[in-house]
């Protein structure tokens, strides 16, 4: 809630629910179910509740494809003055950096904001901000695509994606800028270390993913320092290429405009004539082990239970997106029972990833350092009784419900609507794949939920990351577990000297 | 709101280039007062068949005793907990599997409920709202699972964090008055000592139909919601109006200032914070400028000089009025860059509020605070709940819901004298609050590692 908090008082407004959205996917209610999980929530049925899902027609975005190979979607709504745009570019991402090189695709999309030919980085700051718009360059550190995105007041668009075309195709990488970006990295890599949360997802996602690109979270002071204004040059170079990306509009602009303004101002990108690069899936998963990071002074213990996925493409991706919701969507069991029960955390949830490759799955939480053996059981026992026993019909029909009457609240944004197309795109997903998805979502059986439980959610393929004050925690954490002791810097480390701290 | 907005422009696009800047739609709704005191604040808006259902009660932790601090949030968690035909958690169990999503949130002056749902379960979100604020369910079991949550949200937000406890220390140390002077989440003995009669009291006191701003935008049919609202909430008693709270601080004479070490920060960070009037004052549209102009984005004068060319801190400078109904502050925040020192940042942002004090601001800075006015409320209109949440406020702070629709033309009218004058008064030394947060000593090497 954005509008709610402010920048960095983050305390100044309190709610009451976790977000077990800021995991991403699914958040759901559910009914009750044997083992652990009865105590949270008590139906005393006498609300009026429509049970009808209200039927709602996701708009068609419309589309063209450009001479120089670029796709073009446009979503119009004119219910407000307002225009925004989204690219994406597979191939220009980090998946495709030299592992010395982590970053290369994050930094070369941050200095294009930097500087052009005929601006430098101040003017592209002042002239985007009298007009209150946005335009951010962005590469991913892991994933395969990079992309800009944009948006402004209608009386404005025109300029800010000239703005955007120019910022493109005639980035300078001013040597002067990329130090002082360089710097500034350096120092979010030292912040970043505070965050127990960033310190057990670097952890999970090396454990994970293994030497895959999917591994990389972040750059690093060497990455940085081996990144050069040449090799910046060159990606952008060799990877921006039209014919291997999609633009997509959404707001109060036409197609026919639209399609006018990409030919202005991008008229001068050329094909590439390359093929789009592919993608490998990462090596399984290794055989479950037990991580701990130690954080000196912490007061909780952040936990990670997870292993991979699947790929987006993958027929169990629509039951594992219901099975999840039963899991560890918002009210879902691991909530009712760790929070709600047992008082043991402020949120808990769980979501998934997947993408071209193999993506992963996780439960998550925060507990208070002395009942992080118990919270750990708990939510490994929720995992268990979703493998050991099929999901009660009043709870797998709350789940899927939730999941399909949630499309009608997307139909408050454009932006929201063109996501699901851009997926399409991305994914190249069936034509009428999201006609027919709440009938998929509907069709998912107790059966189906088990298996996709059995297979995904497989104890032997669970890793669990800890991280939190090792000299409270290591024994807890060594039941569960063979067990490996790390520090904040994620160095190794003999798991004999966290007790003598 | 008018779901038809016209569109400004017509013939292509290189027309826009050159577009004036067309009146926004005006957000329209209709406001009502129950017999039993609530205010029912409606507004229509068929773009999307979806609604959002929004309760402030004017209570937060400012309402608080001492020995409680930390119980108006409390005391929020537990209106999940059942009523009398509404099971413990069902409230969002139900908004969740009608394909909703829903959550509560405090501060020191209010406290809010809302909801979004698809429109046809308007009766589901009014039943679920009323039957809670006429017959909230208080049991212990509830009592000691909430308190053990928010046990828990105050570790993760505030103790396991660096820099987590830089803003208890400010408020300390700003205010005198203990209505502002404690936190919203509250310590952890204040959290102990609370009693479920405490929670049973602050029901009574607080919220009632008469003490609270019901309101509803998005998909719904004006007439038939507003008999809706009164089926379920009309037959609610009022309450005696609660005591209002005496907010008034002493007028602070000369700096303050603390220095906390953290030994969860590897960074050491300023804070400081200066006295401002309420929410409500006229001044407040001037802060919103000067805020504008120190902060906000790349171009502004704390990023470009002390981020960017000085390159004392690595991060954002932040500076923001913070919105009190009561006496408010004027929040500055900056981390200093590894190894430059934090007497060095606090000087050069000193340096700059002396700037904006006494050099010229410019047009363009004045142009961006207009246009960031302007596009903020294009923004508001974007979401049912941003209207909803806005509405509900200005109706219950300023009896002024119509301000949704003024903000932005106020703003408009503030002139960089204005901005001047504003910093002049209120950016002052001898009202002001200073906190340094060093990280404590033991702190690992600067020169982090990744995982290699």
């Amino acid at each position: 809630m954005q509008t709610l908090m402010r920048k960095t008082n983050v305390v100044a407004a309190v709610a009451a629910f976790a977000a077990a959205a800021t995991l991403g996917l699914h958040a759901q209610a559910g009914g009750q179910q044997g083992p652990p999980s009865s105590a949270g929530l008590i139906k005393k049925g006498k609300a009026p509740v429509s049970n009808e899902v209200l039927k709602v027609k996701l708009p068609k975005p419309q589309e063209a494809d450009l001479p120089n190979g670029l796709h073009l979607m446009v979503l119009e709504d004119h219910k407000l003055p307002r225009v925004s745009f989204q690219m994406m570019i597979p191939g220009a991402g980090g998946y495709y950096d030299a592992p010395s090189m982590t970053g290369l695709s994050n930094y070369t999309a941050q200095m294009m904001r930097e500087g052009t030919k005929t601006r430098t980085s101040q003017q592209i700051s002042q002239a985007l901000e009298t007009m209150a718009a946005t335009l951010f360059v962005t590469g991913s550190i892991a994933g395969p695509s990079a992309g800009m995105s944009g948006g402004a007041l209608s009386e404005h668009f025109a300029d800010v994606f000239d703005l955007g075309a120019d910022v493109l195709l005639n980035p300078s990488f001013p040597a002067e800028e990329w130090d002082r970006l360089k710097t500034r990295a350096k120092a979010g890599l030292i912040q970043q270390r505070t965050q127990p949360g960033f310190l057990a997802t670097e952890m999970f996602s090396k454990v994970i993913y293994g030497d895959h690109p999917a591994s990389r979270n972040s750059a690093t002071p060497a990455s940085l320092d081996a990144i050069t204004r040449d090799a910046m040059v060159e990606a952008h170079r060799t990877r921006f290429v039209p014919d291997h990306a999609v633009i997509a509009f959404a707001g109060d602009i036409t197609l026919a405009d639209a399609r006018k303004l990409v030919e202005a101002k991008l008229g001068a990108w050329k094909k590439s004539g390359v093929a789009k690069p592919s993608v490998t899936n990462p090596p399984a998963a290794p055989a479950a082990k037990v991580y701990l990071v130690t954080r000196p002074s912490s007061v909780q213990t952040n936990l990670i239970v997870g292993g991979q996925s699947m790929t987006r493409t993958d027929p169990d991706y629509i039951t594992l997106t219901v099975a999840n919701r039963v899991l560890g969507g918002a009210m879902g069991r691991l909530f009712r029972h760790l929070r709600e029960e047992k008082g043991y955390t402020y949120g808990v949830g769980s979501g998934f990833s997947a993408t071209r490759h193999t993506g992963s799955w996780q439960a998550s939480t925060a507990v208070r350092t002395d009942v992080t053996d118990p919270a750990l059981t708990d939510l490994l026992n929720d995992i268990a009784s979703m493998r050991d026993t099929p999901v009660p019909a009043d709870e797998l029909m709350d789940a899927k419900r939730a999941i399909v009457a949630g499309f009608a609240l997307s139909l408050q944004t454009p932006e929201q609507v063109l996501n699901y197309y851009l997926d399409s795109w991305t994914y190249e997903l069936p034509k009428d794949y999201w006609d027919t998805y709440p009938a998929n979502v509907m069709a998912v059986t107790a059966a189906q939920a088990q298996a996709a439980a059995r297979k995904y959610w497989d104890p032997s393929r669970l890793n669990i990351v800890a991280v939190g004050d090792g000299s409270k925690i290591k024994e807890a954490l060594a039941k569960k577990g063979e067990l490996e002791v790390y520090d904040a810097d994620g160095k190794p480390i003999a798991s004999t000297l966290i007790s003598s701290r | 709101m008018s779901p038809s907005i016209r569109r400004l422009a017509s013939a292509g696009v290189v027309v826009a280039l050159g577009l004036a800047a067309a009146p926004l739609p005006k957000i329209q709704f209709t406001d009502t007062k129950l017999k039993n005191g609530l205010r029912v604040i409606i507004s229509e808006d068929h773009s999307a068949p979806v609604f959002t259902l929004a309760v402030t009660y004017n209570a937060g932790s400012r309402d608080e005793r001492k020995g409680r601090t930390g119980f108006a949030h409390l005391f929020e968690h537990m209106m999940f907990k059942g009523s009398e035909n509404v099971g413990a958690l069902e409230h969002p169990h139900l908004v969740f599997a009608a394909g909703g999503i829903m959550d509560a949130t405090t501060n020191k002056d209010r406290t809010l409920y809302f909801a979004t749902l698809p429109a046809n379960q308007l009766d589901l979100g009014l039943f679920l709202e009323s039957d809670r604020m006429r017959s909230l369910e208080i049991t212990r079991a509830n009592f000691e699972n909430q308190r053990a949550a928010v046990k828990e949200e105050r570790l993760l937000r505030v103790d396991n964090q660096p820099y987590g406890r830089a803003f208890e220390v400010i408020e300390d140390l700003a205010y005198e008055n203990f209505a502002y002077e404690h936190s919203v989440i509250g310590s952890m003995q204040d959290l102990d000592a609370a009693t479920v009669d405490d929670v049973a009291s602050f029901f009574k006191t607080y919220y009632a139909p008469n003490n609270a701003v019901l309101s509803i935008v998005g998909d719904v049919d004006t007439k038939v919601a507003l008999e809706k609202v009164r089926k379920y909430f009309e037959s609610i008693p009022a309450q005696p109006a609660p005591k209002p709270v005496d907010m008034t601080e002493p007028a602070q004479t000369e700096e303050r200032r603390t220095s906390i070490d953290d030994p969860l920060a590897r960074l050491p960070r300023v804070d400081m914070v200066y006295k401002i009037p309420p929410a409500d004052a006229p001044d407040q549209d001037a802060l919103q400028v000067l805020a504008t102009v120190l902060a906000s984005g790349r171009s502004s004068r704390f990023y470009e000089t002390i981020v960017r060319q000085k390159q004392l801190s690595s991060g954002t400078i932040a500076a923001f009025p913070d919105g009190a109904k009561g006496p408010g502050l004027f929040n500055i925040s900056g981390t200093a860059a590894p190894g430059k020192s934090i007497a060095d940042l606090e000087a050069a942002i000193d340096a700059e509020i002396e700037r904006v004090k006494t050099d010229p601001i410019e047009d363009w800075e004045m142009q961006k605070a207009r246009a960031s006015a302007r596009s903020n409320l294009v923004n508001t209109m974007a979401s049912s709940l941003g209207r909803a949440v806005a509405l509900g406020d200005y109706a219950m702070f300023e009896n002024n819901p119509n301000k949704i629709n003024t903000r932005a033309d106020a703003i408009a009218k503030v002139t960089a004298a204005d901005v001047q004058k504003a910093a002049q008064k209120y950016l002052v030394k001898a009202g002001r609050t200073v906190v340094v947060i060093v990280p404590k000593a033991t702190a690992p090497s600067s020169a982090p590692s990744g995982v290699e």
